[in-house]
């Protein structure tokens, strides 16, 4: 039967490389099995040639569709990665921006669930379902088209598209998009799947956060699991899983897409003890010193022009110069614990593309790598486990109360690095997740393999969003987005192909007429070209417009609505627009609120003040000094 | 979406690790039985001081005051012995050390019995103190300040130990049974820690060995006679383990050999025993240290084995110039 079976998928792959060349209609792609007369017809002629052709690569080899692989590394922030400045050693993803290119202007949403979403459905979060995500939906959004907290099924789905046009479908890692059966990934369009359904949890077993929802839920194929694999740590397994699902498909030919989601480096920091000593006491020094090296270092990769200068240390964060060692080191633990993450995960994409080498389909697979919001700053567990006596706190005492630094790691434990730190993986940008600053939404965009033709290792600073993937990837599959699904009308992609970009042909996907929107708990933003206005809540924000040139200042220091009101009015008017166009509904409640009376009073980072705790020793001249007299 | 705050505050955590690491018995002293409890040697910050205080109630056919352990075959002592010291904690050309001072005190008393005949002897007062200097070889470099001691993990450490007893305890030389031993006697040893699995209070493991060769100067004035001893070599290796952050235990052993004694050139037995025994430990508070046990030989059936059996309670009080400061400006804030 084996030899036989071979045949047929031989055959079966070649008629598939014919029909990927053809011109990518959808009524070709997405029905395979209702071909049409004439390419049924090549299909015979084609079957027929496969019988007598020689088992060698034919011409045919040099048209398959490309592989795809998205890498969505959660929380991962913009200056995470060696090719982006960190001191975080990422041997393999950096090697991917030297067979590619990096993007340094690339948005993606301030939070996990809405970036995932636009990932998927290349749609606006208001109109695709996560609006607001589930967890903070505001009660003036209960009910209302396009906060459902899910990714909706008026949306078509990136992996739903591909798999009809012919792809191998795989997803592995944080699904964060619903759980019900019909919100799961099997039934948005993956064929394989490894998945945690939630925002977060363990990554040792299924132990989550909240005495209400203990225990993560995970699906396996479409099947809810029932307890996890032997031996499992969530980025090994995932990794494992992914490339049995290659290995099992890859005798027929077919390209595949692979989501890789990974849950890492997003809190708790949790991680095999081989990986947590990496970088013992490399974070002394504090966040100010990592953050300027980490900005040199941009400078001199060409991501950030010279002249950059860091956006501000928060008001509420310490000069870390003014800390006793142990705070430094214990907080520099954190931090080290967080790069062991990075270097874990880049360790398992490593494993990854090893692997596509060995089959031979490293070089005709394209990888898409960013991370899905900006580096986290905010604390989860602080928000969970709340306060003692209460419910989640007796929750959090028995399951995650691990709290010793040598315990960091282990289940039990539950780690985060902070704002600080937080900020430091944003360098050089403003604030961090949740947040619409440049830090919350900013991030790093590795694209290589056959669809780059720039040289490799190229720098671009067009202006690129999240939503611009699935038509890119669709475009580089040879497949379209159809006008309906389901017998519904579909809304229309809200990005923009990089085709050219990637050719070589353009700077940038976008005119300067284009414009970005966004708004997550209450917070809003718009882009156009260099010129960006946010409203945030307080104290983070000013509860008011602010205007800002990302050319100039892409740290966002400078607020200058005062002095042009005039910008201020027309990006509001693009704002008011991409309302009307996304049924925007301003949450009535949201976790921002309170936060006005939680945090320190904002004042500036002026370096130095107060010169009371900076002044040294005053030492008088020598030949001044006397012993007292008698 | 509060912002995060309390990870700035990493002071919490920090005193209780710190002042754990004080209290959890890193001073112990040399005790009856000749065997150091668990965790003896267990390294803390440098400069650090502690005072302990161990009682012990014991009985055997043994002098528990005497290092030696000379086997009196057909007595049967009582004792009950106090150790009052002072220990500092220090970094020598960077690496852990430690010196000590221990004074023995107590009383005993006992029946002797020689050709069907019963003596009672009894002693009282303070015996001969003990200097003892310790020093890490092997394992991770001196805590010389709470970001070391964070990053404190023994793995396999190996010390070089040295002790040596002064002879100015009381002493009567018309009497074999006394508290001062009226000669100088030392120890040279290896204490050796070895940490299993994770160094997280609460899930602590270690297996530890300490052996050692003990040194006897003759005493000549033994009821007017001299009395010699050969050297002994002594194992101690103690299982333990964390039950809580504050709570733990550990199954030793003691295996004694050697240390034939002769008075007059007439020559005793060899020892050859083996004792074993159990130990609890427990953090009062950041600076107090409980410890309770009890050991006893096993192979002590014949005349002249060692039989001896104690119970141990023992008080630690641990503190650090850095870790008081720093409470007189919690209470200050409070």
């Amino acid at each position: 039967m084996k030899p036989m079976r071979s045949i047929v998928s031989r055959l079966l792959a070649r008629a598939e490389l014919l029909t990927s060349s053809l011109p990518p209609t959808r009524a070709i792609v997405r029905e395979p099995g209702n071909l049409s007369p004439l390419l049924r017809m090549l299909g015979i002629v084609v079957m027929a040639t496969a019988l007598t052709a020689p088992p060698i690569a034919s011409a045919a080899d040099t048209l398959r569709r490309p592989n795809i692989v998205i890498i969505l590394g959660d929380d991962l922030g913009f200056a995470d990665m060696g090719a982006f400045g960190s001191e975080i050693k990422t041997p393999n993803l950096d090697s991917l921006t030297k067979d590619g290119m990096r993007f340094t202007n690339f948005y993606t949403h301030a939070s996990c669930s809405p970036t995932r979403s636009v990932l998927l459905s290349g749609v606006d979060t208001h109109l695709n379902g996560l609006g607001n995500m589930d967890e903070w939906t505001a009660p003036n959004q209960w009910g209302v088209d396009g906060y459902e907290g899910y990714l909706n099924n008026r949306v078509a789905t990136l992996p739903q598209l591909l798999k009809d046009a012919g792809y191998h479908t795989y997803m592995v890692g944080k699904w964060h998009l619903g759980k019900t059966p019909e919100q799961i990934p099997a039934a948005r369009g993956f064929e394989r799947d490894f998945s945690l359904l939630e925002g977060a949890g363990s990554y040792w077993d299924m132990t989550n956060f909240t005495a209400a929802s203990p225990q993560s839920v995970f699906t396996e194929d479409g099947r809810y699991l029932t307890r996890l694999p032997d031996d499992y740590y969530a980025t090994k397994t995932y990794t494992d899983k992914l490339i049995g699902f290659i290995d099992a498909n890859r005798g027929d030919g077919k390209p595949f897409f692979a989501y890789v989601a990974p849950q890492a480096p997003h809190d708790p920091y949790h991680l095999p003890r081989e990986w947590r000593n990496r970088h013992v006491g490399e974070y002394d020094k504090g966040w100010d010193a990592v953050r300027q090296e980490r900005l040199k270092r941009q400078i001199e990769l060409g991501i950030l022009p010279a002249g950059t200068k860091l956006s501000e240390r928060m008001w509420f964060i310490p000069d870390p110069i003014v800390l006793a060692p142990a705070s430094r080191a214990i907080l520099g633990k954190k931090m080290e614990l967080y790069a062991g993450m990075v270097e874990n995960l880049d360790f398992h994409v490593g494993r990854l593309i090893d692997h596509l080498k060995k089959i031979g389909e490293y070089e005709n697979t394209v990888f898409v790598v960013f991370g899905d919001n900006g580096a986290e700053g905010t604390d989860l567990f602080e928000m969970i486990a709340g306060k003692p006596g209460t419910r989640d706190f007796l929750f959090a005492a028995i399951h995650w109360s691990q709290t010793h630094p040598n315990a960091w790691g282990d289940p039990g434990s539950y780690v985060a690095y902070g704002p600080m730190w937080a900020q430091v993986s944003m360098t050089p940008f403003s604030q961090y997740k949740g947040w619409l600053a440049e830090g919350g939404i900013r991030n790093a965009l590795i694209v290589s393999g056959p669809a780059v033709k720039r040289p490799k290792g190229s720098v671009n600073h067009g202006l690129m969003h999240v939503a611009d993937i699935m038509p890119t990837l669709l475009e580089i599959a040879g497949a379209s987005y159809p006008k309906t699904n389901d017998g519904g009308e579909l809304p229309a992609l809200m990005g923009k192909s990089w085709g050219p970009v990637l050719a070589g042909q353009a700077e940038s996907p976008r005119t300067e007429q284009d414009y970005l929107g966004w708004e997550i708990f209450g917070n809003r933003a718009v882009r156009q070209g260099d010129w960006k206005i946010r409203w945030q809540y307080q104290p983070l924000g000013k509860g008011d417009w602010e205007l800002f040139n990302l050319a100039t200042d892409p740290a966002e220091r400078k607020d200058l609505a005062a002095e042009r009101p005039d910008k201020v009015r027309e990006l509001v008017a693009l704002w008011d627009n991409y309302v009307r166009a996304n049924n925007v509904v301003l949450p009535s409640r949201s976790p921002f609120e309170a936060l006005d009376d939680q945090l320190p009073k904002r004042v500036p980072d002026d370096p130095g003040f107060p010169p009371l705790i900076y002044k040294r020793q005053f030492v008088p001249p020598k030949d001044m000094m006397a012993d007292p007299k008698p | 979406m509060k912002n995060d705050k309390g990870q700035m505050k990493p002071v919490a955590w920090l005193w209780l690790c710190v002042a754990a690491m004080l209290a959890m018995g890193a001073f112990c002293p040399p005790q009856a039985l000749a065997q150091v409890p668990a965790r003896f040697y267990w390294k803390t910050l440098s400069d650090a001081n502690a005072v302990p205080l161990i009682i012990n109630s014991i009985n055997g056919n043994t002098n528990p005051f005497d290092a030696a352990h000379t086997v009196t075959p057909g007595a049967d002592f009582d004792a009950t012995l106090a150790l009052a010291g002072y220990g500092r904690t220090f970094s020598l050309l960077d690496r852990a050390a430690m010196a000590a001072i221990i004074l023995p005190m107590g009383r005993i008393s006992g029946d002797v019995t020689v050709a069907g005949r019963t003596f009672n002897q009894s002693a009282s007062g303070f015996g001969d103190p003990m200097i003892e200097f310790n020093v890490n070889i092997l394992g991770p470099p001196a805590q010389k300040n709470i970001p070391d001691a964070l990053r404190y993990e023994p793995g396999f450490s190996v010390d070089l130990l040295a002790d040596l007893a002064v002879p100015i305890g009381e002493y009567n030389s018309d009497q074999p049974l006394n508290i001062g031993q009226n000669r100088w006697y030392g120890r040279l040893g290896m204490p050796i820690i070895w940490q299993l699995g994770p160094w997280v209070p609460g899930r602590r493991t270690t297996l530890e060995f300490l052996p050692a060769v003990w040194f006897f100067g003759n005493n000549n004035d033994y009821v007017g006679q001299t009395l010699k001893t050969d050297p002994m070599f002594q194992v101690d290796a103690h299982l333990t383990r964390d039950f809580t952050e504050r709570f733990w235990g550990s199954l030793d052993a003691a295996w004694y050999y050697g240390g034939q004694a002769s008075i007059n050139g007439v020559s005793g037995e060899k020892l050859n025993n083996l004792g074993v025994g159990l130990t609890l430990g427990y953090t009062i508070n950041d600076n107090l240290n409980l410890t309770v046990g009890y050991k006893s030989t096993v192979n002590d059936s014949a005349p002249g084995d060692l039989r001896m059996d104690g119970f141990m309670v023992s008080f630690v009080y641990g503190w650090h110039p850095l870790l008081e400061g720093s409470k007189r400006l919690k209470e200050g804030e409070k």
